[in-house]
């Protein structure tokens, strides 16, 4: 009878051994074999239709056909998706609900420091090791905070400004310039309420713009933060009544935001995607007259990613799956501004002659900047600490 | 056995099943609510009641605006809902025929969900929307900022409408029960004595459905002030209402942050006891003059 508990218990607590560890210890075919005929819940901001549609048709079809791999897109953002894995670890739920996220920035570290993560993957997946600059530091670190291995690469994003060159004959071409245009303008500009992830970009610009530059900013206290950024709060509050509303209000969203310039109420928007402007005109939100354009100064770059839960219940269908989005398939498909018009982030010394050229002969559209010009204008983000902070002052500096 | 089932206990017994799941989820939420609200959240690490976080938020000035802005919000809205309800009801009573059309299309807000209520506001009331584009059109005003800003403004406008529009006919429908379920010979009593149209609605109707007056406009206010979805799609950004304010904080990423939530959240809490104990003063006034 004693020998039997004993042997019951052993192996209840074998069975009961995380399974993390073991994931990463199998071989790629293991990882595919385990991954056929189950369910990625791919957990992703959702208030994109084109990249909504993007997720829910080529790379659901080219999963299950390639892969027998059935996807399920949750649009649900980090807002929210962190606090659900943040309750889960406290009560320390082992088999959680979602397998894949769409993350970066300050989210990211958040999730990095409270152990929400699995990994790391990164090195697992065949397509990082085949195409991935790992060396970069587009790679190694997300917002100044390094990745190791924690996230893979998805795609890279630039900050751009839209406006209709209709209603305005020439965009701005610098900061001042669009200082001076907001002024002359009234009531035809506002970004969105922050924590949005692209007003609160937008609320960086005006930071890089007003305070010195961001370099100071990687080796630096909190409070002599806090004190630094002061112009810039000055500076929204400056032309706080020349904004829509006279900033009595600021949209909710950058939905929103879109949806006023779309009206024709506002008339500049902006966006982290540099061929939103060409997708939604295509898609017929935007009017035909959008354009997009840079600051001399050069607007905010960086790298979004993919990550796995520490309690993903298919771990080895998430890694296929970012694996697949790591594809030359997957990253061309992307680039093109009617499926999302994401850039790549593949390593063009990895790429053969023929998938080079078929990058280089996308038609990014009339409203996207060219690939030299936004190359010229690029400035990286800032570390992803400072940016709940900014938010917190926002609030109470700006917003009331 | 058979004594078993006139023991006085059964009929608890029968409902323990319901009454669990209401006391664990329910009370449960109460609870925890409040331990957390008082600082205790041993998961976080954060052991010994205070009181401080209430302190905290009831002296901050977001707060109060917020608490002013949310009072106000519900009691325009239920006030300007009940007077026009009880006007509405009134019409309904006074149509000797049954028109089964206006009977149904009534009711049609009582089912349509806040979201889409507030989707609809929008679509309406914003200034890019259906009505500023008619203005324009008649060529009332010249161009978009023209139109009076009424969603997104300061003195929640936009908010109201929804809960008017939505709630009229909740209270049309609570009113009118009552209505044609009193005695039609005290009218015609009344009208044979000379009283006027007015005298029969003042004196007639309206104290006998006055409890249920009075019981429409408490719902309607508790239910207004807790209320998130209207007040989240077409708030301003400052000051918001109660229920926004605390989900804003409660999806801070920063746990320690929570018993600040749960501090708005017992302050709402705490409001809507005290409205239910004015309601129910004001039913046992009032019962006590209630002619059956």
């Amino acid at each position: 009878m004693k020998k039997t508990i004993v042997i019951l218990i052993v192996a209840v607590l074998i069975f009961s051994l995380p399974a993390a560890a073991e994931v990463l210890e199998k071989s790629w075919d293991e990882i595919l074999n385990e991954a056929d005929g189950k369910t990625v819940n791919f957990y992703m901001f959702g208030g994109d239709r084109r990249i909504n549609n993007w997720v829910d048709t080529f790379v659901a079809d080219n999963l299950k056909e390639e892969y027998n791999i059935h996807v399920h897109r949750v649009p649900m953002g980090p807002d929210d998706y962190l606090n659900k894995l943040l309750g889960e670890k406290q009560i320390g739920r082992k088999t959680g609900s979602i397998d894949l996220l769409w993350i970066n920035g300050e989210n990211f570290k958040i999730a990095k420091e409270n152990e929400l993560l699995f990994g790391p993957f990164a090195e697992k997946l065949p397509n990082f090791n085949k195409y991935i600059d790992k060396d970069s530091k587009s790679v190694t670190h997300d917002f100044g905070y390094p990745t190791e291995g924690y996230e893979a690469p998805y795609g890279k994003a630039q900050f751009t400004f839209i406006y209709d060159s209709a209603k305005t004959a020439e965009a701005p071409s610098d900061f001042a310039g669009l200082t001076a245009w907001i002024k002359d303008n009234p009531g035809k500009f506002t970004y969105a309420a922050l924590p949005d992830f692209t007003s609160s970009a937008f609320v960086r610009h005006v930071i890089y713009n007003t305070c010195g530059g961001y370099e100071q900013f990687y080796d630096m206290g909190e409070a002599e933060f806090k004190r630094t950024i002061q112009p810039a709060m000055e500076y929204l509050k400056e032309i706080e009544p020349y904004l829509w509303r006279e900033g009595e209000s600021y949209p909710a969203t950058q939905a929103q935001l879109d949806n006023l310039y779309a009206d024709g109420e506002v008339w500049m928007t902006m966006g982290y995607h540099p061929t939103k402007a060409a997708g939604e005109i295509e898609k017929g939100n935007f009017p035909e007259s959008s354009r997009s354009f840079v600051i001399e100064e050069g607007t905010i770059s960086n790298t979004h990613f993919l990550a796995i839960p520490f309690n993903a219940p298919q771990k080895e269908a998430a890694l296929v799956a970012a694996n697949f989005l790591l594809s030359f398939e997957a990253q061309y498909d992307k680039m093109i501004p009617a499926n999302w018009g994401d850039f790549t982030v593949l390593d063009t010394e990895k790429l053969s002659e023929k998938q080079k050229n078929k990058f280089k002969n996308i038609d990014l559209g009339k409203a996207t900047l060219p690939l030299e010009e936004l190359e010229a204008h690029r400035v990286p983000e800032i570390p992803a600490k400072w940016v709940p902070i900014i938010e917190e002052i926002w609030s109470k500096e700006v917003a009331r | 056995m058979f004594k078993f089932r006139f023991n006085k206990w059964y009929p608890y017994l029968l409902l323990s099943p319901a009454l669990i799941v209401l006391l664990l989820l329910f009370l449960g939420g109460v609870i925890l609510g409040l331990s957390q609200s008082l600082g205790y959240f041993p998961v976080l690490g954060l052991e010994d009641p205070t009181f401080k976080y209430y302190l905290e938020v009831w002296s901050s000035t977001e707060f109060l605006h917020s608490l002013a802005f949310s009072l106000f919000i519900s009691f325009v809205s239920a006030s300007l809902t009940t007077v026009i309800g009880v006007f509405f009801a009134y019409q309904l009573l006074k149509m000797r025929n049954e028109n089964k059309i206006i009977n149904f299309l009534y009711k049609l807000p009582i089912i349509v969900p806040h979201i889409i209520a507030s989707l609809m506001i929008f679509l309406i009331l914003t200034q890019s929307g259906i009505l500023s584009r008619f203005a324009y059109h008649l060529g009332i005003i010249d161009e978009i900022a023209q139109f009076p800003r009424l969603v997104f403004d300061k003195n929640g406008f936009g908010i109201i409408a929804a809960y008017l529009w939505k709630q009229i006919p909740f209270v049309v429908l609570m009113v009118y029960t009552v209505l044609k379920q009193i005695n039609g010979s005290f009218e015609a009593a009344a009208k044979n004595l000379g009283a006027s149209e007015s005298q029969v609605f003042r004196e007639i109707y309206l104290p006998l459905t006055a409890p249920s007056i009075a019981s429409a406009f408490i719902i309607i206010f508790a239910f207004s002030l807790g209320s998130f979805e209207i007040p989240y799609l077409l708030g301003p950004t400052y000051p918001q209402t109660l229920s926004v304010l605390a989900y804003k904080n409660y999806i801070s990423l920063d746990l320690t942050q929570r018993p600040y939530t749960m501090v708005i959240a017992m302050s709402l809490t705490m409001i809507t006891v005290i409205l239910i104990i004015i309601y129910r003063k004001i039913l046992s006034l009032i019962s006590r003059y209630h002619i059956d």
